[in-house]
This record gives C-alpha cells, structure tokens and sequence, in this order.
C-alpha cells in the first residue's frame, strides 16, 4: 500500500527510512511525515479512514475516540445455532474457581442432607428385608404343610399295609371273585388239568 | 493443603455416615467445646487426602510448603482420580466411636480378621440387632476395642440361619493393615 515518493524526494528521504511509509500507515508519525513529504501525485486511502488523514493534513491531533464494537445482542443477530459446553460460558460476578465449605454451618447443612438422604436408604433397606421375610416365612409355612399333609399321607398307606394285605385290598370290590374265580380255575371254566399220582 | 469443596464435602460425608449414625455431627461441632473456633476441628485437603485436624494446627501448617508437608491430624482416607472417596483404616479412630452397627467377634476370629480375612459367622461373639445386608459396620473385640470396619454380607435375620462356616461381614479395613501395608500407608 505505500506509496512510492518521486525519485528526487528519495534522495532526500533514505536517511530517515520511516519516512516511505505513506501517509495511512499510523497516526503518530504523521505529522512530521506529511510536513516532510514532497507533493505526491497520488494517495491512495482506505475509505474508512479518509477523514482521518485530512485532519492530519489540517495540523489537527488524531482523535483517541476508539471505534465502538457492537456485540451481537445490540446488532440483533440471530444466534447461532450450537452447543456450548459447559464451563466455557463463564457466569459474571460469581467468584472464579472452586467453592469452599469451611463455616460449621455450611458443613452441617450438607451433614444433615446426608443423614437423611441415607436414613431415609437404610429405612427402606429395612423394610424391604421386612418385607421379604415375610414371604419368605409365608412361603415355609406352606411348603411344611405341604410336607405334613404327604406325610400323613405316606403314615396312612403304612399303616394299611401293616395290618395285612387283606384289608388293603378290601376296598376293591371285585377282588373276592377274582380271587374265587382263580381258586377255582381258569376264567373260561374249563377246569385246570391235573397230574396226579394215585 | 486446602478446605474440601462441597461435592467433595458431601462424598466424604455420605462415605462417613456409612457407618456412624446421627451422632456424626460431633465430629464437626463436638457439644463439650467451648465455643473457641480454633479449638474446632475441620477436614483438610492435601495430596488428595482428607485429615481431620484441629484448626489451630490446620492454621499453623500454612507455613510449610506445600511439597514438604507430608501429613497432619488424622489420615481419614483418600480421593480417587474419578472423584470417589476411600476411607483408610487411620480412620478408624474417627468412625468407631460413632458406629451405627457394630460386630463383636471372639478371640478366635480375632487373628483370622487381622490378617486380612472376612468375619465368619462362627467367629461373631455378639451382633447389632436390625441390621439390614451391605451396610457398614464397625467390627470390634469382645472388649470393645475397634480391629476395623467392613460391610455385612447378611442381615442380621438372615445370618441367624446361616451355617457357620459362612461369611456374616466382608471386611474393608482392618489394623492389621499398619503392619501389612506399612510401605503405602503414609505415601502419596
């Protein structure tokens, strides 16, 4: 961007190096350079800052008065559509870094949130297992009068058979003609066949 | 050395009342003090390990750098890297006074526990009554001296059935450990 001075002006400018820089290229050495400065045909500017160096040329200080940024929020622009990832948003007036309980107070406060918070487990733990040996019990209880009523069961077959073999069959009602029927001989009448000695 | 966070706070608490009961908050305002606030004792933070020191002491260790202070108070246990908290057996001394549950076990059970062994049911002088399954209790000689602290396996109604050969409590710390793990006891 600088612009070339003529070559007579060169001459004269190459024991002060600064002075080929062009007018735009900072306010703080503008004065002098622009004072030493030989006509120059041509200037380029940036069009923002085209006032500024017509007041340098006018003799005036450069105004200090920084250019106002605008954040988004007062331009109204719509935001953008992403994720911020928590602890890179920094929250204003809180205090940096981490928080420390050190007052009696504090730590009592987070003691009885503790204790309850566990009571409270321990309470439950309790009456679940209550719970649970209750259907535990009921369930013994059934299975040892399952148990009982087999056994009686079992005590009574016993008990039949020791009195005999006659009274266990007892019960069946066809069972004296059978065991007519096999005294006498086959079921189809005709008498069993004999060998005897004389 | 530094005062603990409140996450941290509350870690360390919620592992403590494991095994105490109400009568935790003695340890942070005991009833018998005088009100003076450097007779207090606090937890502190160093090497991500917590002691439970006296605050006047706490106060005084500011002196000493960082790196060349390697312990104060009493060693109750350490953070791990995932944020978890591990009670040491150095703070037996701190818990065992305010025990929820205890467990009693007879002199025979008494080696077997401090080398390092579970508590077996045949080696149970004496039990807390309603004590519910995997929590913690503190386990004790017949003459109430505290061996160390573990998690029981049964509830109480429960172990009553058991045979004796089986496991009423799984031991986490126990004294043994002074002698055992002598080395890494007291390295960072």
């Amino acid at each position: 961007m600088a612009v070339r001075p003529p070559p007579s002006a060169a001459k004269g400018s190459r024991s002060n190096p600064k002075a080929r820089k062009s007018a735009t290229a900072g306010p703080s050495t503008l004065k002098s350079k622009v004072s030493k400065r030989p006509s120059s045909k041509q200037v380029k500017t940036k069009p923002g800052v085209h006032s500024q160096t017509l007041k340098a040329s006018s003799g005036a200080k450069p105004s200090k008065r920084r250019q106002k940024t605008y954040t988004d929020k007062e331009l109204k622009l719509p935001a953008l559509n992403m994720i911020t990832p928590v602890g890179v948003e920094k929250p204003r007036g809180k205090k940096k870094g981490k928080v420390f309980v050190d007052d009696k107070e504090g730590m009592m406060t987070i003691l009885a949130l503790v204790n309850a918070e566990k009571e409270g487990q321990i309470e439950s733990k309790m009456i679940k297992a209550r719970q649970l040996e209750e259907i535990r019990e009921a369930r013994r209880m059934e299975m040892e009068k399952k148990k009982e009523k087999k056994q009686a069961e079992l005590d009574q077959v016993k008990k039949d058979l020791k009195k005999g073999k006659k009274r266990y069959d007892a019960p069946r009602e066809n069972g004296p003609e059978v065991d007519k029927q096999k005294a006498d001989g086959r079921k189809n009448g005709k008498p069993k066949k004999r060998v005897s000695f004389a | 050395m530094r005062a603990l966070t409140d996450v941290e706070t509350q870690t360390l608490f919620s592992k403590l009342a494991n095994y105490t009961g109400r009568s935790l908050t003695q340890l942070i305002a005991p009833s018998d003090s005088t009100g003076d606030d450097d007779d207090r004792h606090v937890f502190r933070l160093h090497e991500s390990r917590v002691y439970y020191v006296r605050l006047s002491i706490a106060n005084l260790a500011t002196s000493i750098a960082r790196d060349h202070l390697l312990s104060l108070g009493t060693c109750v246990g350490k953070f791990t890297k995932t944020g978890k908290f591990r009670l040491h057996i150095t703070a037996l001394d701190v818990i065992a006074p305010h025990a929820r549950y205890k467990l009693w076990i007879k002199p025979n059970g008494e080696m077997p526990f401090l080398y390092g062994g579970n508590v077996v049911k045949a080696h149970v002088g004496r039990w807390s009554e309603d004590c519910p399954e995997h929590s913690g209790v503190v386990i004790l000689a017949m003459d109430d001296t505290p061996l160390g602290f573990g998690v029981t396996a049964r509830s109480t109604a429960e172990a009553r059935k058991l045979e004796p050969t089986s496991v009423v409590a799984f031991r986490q710390a126990d004294v043994g450990e002074y002698l055992r793990e002598e080395d890494t006891l007291f390295t960072t």
